[in-house]
């Protein structure tokens, strides 16, 4: 063959990595798909600002409202003249009173027991909804606030008494102010696009070995390339797509700060410092945690491709990999069940075997990494589990597909391919 | 000329689980020549290629091309249209085309300008920027078939090349075969369509159970499968004669295999001399679709 050309080990694997992304990015429904989710996410945004601005509005509302109410006090604690101003009036009769509120004929009676440490208050009112039975709480509640403090006379007493007090907590490492949650926030930032790469590329991450079986296109491919070059091509595409899909991602995230109106995290019930400042993650970077958390990452973004591989490899269509696919997600994120144990204690057996468990190792030590409690030898024993798993289930998948892709319209037995090599003579 | 077979199959054995389906088979495909790779179902024909191109690896032997076992880096101008076929029926008819002229070795702008040329050809040239679900099947094998040929390939390996073909479309593909094979690459076929084989085919080889059934020229297996023929139009009364033996016999027709000694014109006269009125006398050899229904006939009922 006067025009045969030589190449190298991973023989056109560019054209495939070219052709897989180009046809990924002219896909109409990816850009919906890409698109809609920062959409999604601006206005869940506004949504949640919206609704806690009117949660906050409504709980300073409360006990707030006027409403007019009967109450008998059997702890002599309220002042007559403070519950007049809130809108009550003693009741010459309690049962009459009670039995008013139940008639319709009254709005409120408050009954204060002898003891409103031991027993409770009772509140009888008028049904006005849900949303209007903490007003006749905060009403009872205020009353019997209000009267105690004038009784203590001292507004600072009155006011500890109450828990009014503010704590500022300032903790030090090595001499310098240690960075608080605002550490946690750029190595946790890999669990999110961990996450995001999960749900808004699993399915491609299936389709890199389904696909070429459901077209028919197998035989076409695997006489023209390696199976080796087409799967590490897919994947490197993969990866380049999620690049892009994670720029159009984080660039309103990054923006969403200076986007928001001024006072808006206040008027959403936040306090104003609930998003750390760039001088606080500037002071908060940690660049063996961001290391660590950034091949974390990748090291997870490439087990779970593999695996997925593999199950596109063994399964002959889309739809019976998609239920395999489901069983994988949860086994992922089992360890955000765990997230309270894996934080509190994280030389836990639970941790520990959650962090060096393959498929339960990427999230808890990405978890433990953006918390500050995974120590070096701990990161390096995940991390080789991690890439081991990977290297492993890549290899996996690229044998099933050779052998199994041919097999179009069943799934692959595994002991037979596995045990096929043993069959060579 | 490098003397070195195009493909070279030595001791090839296949194994899946107990069943063997080839056992030590070799056979050699000439360079520039067409060459018939036939048998029934099952026979293992399919196996035979794909172990050849790398899909499945052998239990035994081995299987060379140009003299090295295949290796898409290096053969890049084999060609090969699957039994099985398809195409990535989302993408459009150029892009696809295009990409699988890249995997070949041509450049971009190459293979889309040789796309669009064979599109123009085979009057696909409106539908390039058409996705491939959207054609007709008889449109889609036209597009299957170019992604094949492209190239210009120095070997073709087709399986069952007309299966599911229209009538259009299986002349289209012969004719291209046939241009390939004048252009002198070497061409194997693997097919149940014996006209075919006589039509294309230098060599043939039969597969049976597993192994070579019958391995030679195409006159050399019709040969050894019922040799010479002939095929006569009568009035009257075919009389018996050593020198034939009749294999069909209708009311004014027949076909007689020859013994080997005998001779056409000794025939002739023997039947004229009998009395038996000849209106034609045709000499030949017998069919490949006799010789497939003498070496496969039992199978084959079974099959059926």
């Amino acid at each position: 063959m006067a025009e045969t050309r030589r190449r190298g080990g991973l023989h056109n694997l560019g054209t495939v990595v070219s052709f897989e992304v180009r046809r990924t990015l002219k896909r109409r429904s990816f850009w919906i798909m890409t698109l809609s989710v920062p959409l999604l996410l601006v206005l869940l945004v506004t949504l949640i600002t919206f609704s806690n601005s009117r949660a906050f509005e409504s709980d300073s509302d409360v006990g707030r409202v006027p409403v007019t109410f009967t109450y008998a006090d059997a702890s002599g604690l309220v002042d007559p003249a403070v519950a007049a101003a809130f809108g009550g009036t003693p009741a010459a009769d309690a049962a009459a009173a009670r039995a008013a509120v139940v008639a319709g004929r009254a709005d409120l009676f408050v009954a204060y027991p002898d003891d409103p440490t031991r027993e409770p208050i009772e509140v009888v009112g008028r049904d006005v909804g849900l949303l209007g039975g903490p007003n006749y709480v905060g009403v009872a509640l205020r009353t019997l606030e209000e009267s105690v403090r004038a009784q203590v006379g001292d507004p600072r007493v009155a006011g500890i008494l109450t828990g009014a007090g503010e704590v500022d907590l300032v903790t030090y490492r090595d001499g310098a102010v240690a960075p608080g949650w605002a550490s946690v926030v750029l190595p946790g930032l890999f669990i999110v696009l961990f996450y995001l790469a999960i749900v808004m590329l699993g399915n491609q991450m299936l389709q890199i070995t389904v696909e070429e079986k459901e077209n028919r296109v197998t035989e076409m491919i695997l006489t023209t390339i390696h199976p080796t070059t087409l799967i590490v091509g897919k994947v490197a595409a993969l990866l380049v797509v999620g690049v892009v899909q994670a720029l159009v991602l984080t660039g309103p995230a990054l923006l969403l700060p200076s986007l928001l109106p001024a006072g808006a995290l206040q008027g959403a019930g936040l306090p104003d410092d609930v998003l750390p400042t760039g001088a606080d993650l500037a002071a908060a970077i940690d660049p063996v945690r961001i290391a660590v958390g950034a091949a974390l990452f990748v090291g997870a973004f490439l087990l779970f491709t593999g695996l997925l591989v593999s199950i596109g490899a063994v399964m002959p269509t889309a739809k019976e990999a998609g239920s395999a696919f489901g069983a994988v997600i949860i086994v992922l994120f089992l360890p955000f069940y765990a997230f309270g144990l894996i934080l509190t204690e994280p030389r836990g057996l639970a941790s520990q075997v959650l962090t060096f468990f393959p498929l339960t190792a990427p999230i808890t030590a990405m978890l433990r990494n953006a918390a500050g409690s995974l120590a070096p030898w701990e990161a390096g024993v995940a991390l080789a589990i991690i890439y081991g798993g990977a290297a492993l289930f890549l290899a996996l998948g690229v044998r099933l597909f050779r052998t199994g892709s041919i097999s179009y319209d069943q799934r692959l037995d595994l002991r037979k391919v596995l045990g096929r090599r043993g069959a060579r003579a | 000329m490098d003397d070195t077979p195009a493909l070279d199959v030595r001791g090839f054995t296949m194994q899946f689980g107990a069943h063997r389906v080839l056992d030590d088979l070799s056979f050699q495909v000439r360079r520039g020549e067409t060459f018939g790779l036939l048998g029934s179902n099952g026979s293992g024909k399919t196996t035979t290629i794909r172990a050849l191109l790398g899909v499945h690896p052998p239990t035994a032997g081995e299987l060379l091309v140009e003299g090295r076992p295949y290796d898409p880096a290096v053969h890049t101008r084999l060609a090969y249209l699957p039994e099985e076929r398809g195409l990535y029926k989302k993408e459009k008819v150029l892009d696809v085309m295009t990409y699988f002229g890249q995997l070949k070795g041509l450049s971009h702008g190459e293979a889309a300008a040789w796309s669009l040329e064979f599109l123009r050809r085979v009057d696909l040239a409106d539908h390039a920027r058409h996705r491939i679900d959207r054609l007709s099947g008889g449109q889609q094998q036209k597009v299957q078939l170019g992604v094949t040929v492209m190239g210009n390939p120095a070997i073709l390996i087709l399986d069952e090349p007309t299966k599911g073909f229209d009538p259009v479309n299986r002349r289209l593909l012969l004719d291209i075969v046939e241009e390939h094979k004048r252009a002198g690459a070497t061409v194997v076929m693997v097919t149940h369509q014996m006209e075919e084989v006589e039509r294309l085919c230098d060599r043939v080889l039969l597969l049976k159970d597993g192994r070579a059934e019958a391995y030679g020229t195409v006159g050399e297996v019709q040969d050894a499968y019922g040799g010479r023929m002939i095929r006569l139009t009568f009035a009257g009364t075919l009389p018996a004669s050593p020198d034939f033996h009749v294999e069909t016999l209708e009311t004014n027709y027949a076909e007689l295999s020859l013994a080997p000694d005998a001779d056409a014109q000794r025939v002739l006269r023997h039947l004229l001399d009998a009395g038996t009125t000849v209106r034609s006398f045709e000499t030949g050899r017998t069919s490949m679709e006799e010789v497939f229904l003498r070496i496969y006939g039992a199978d084959a009922t079974k099959e059926a």
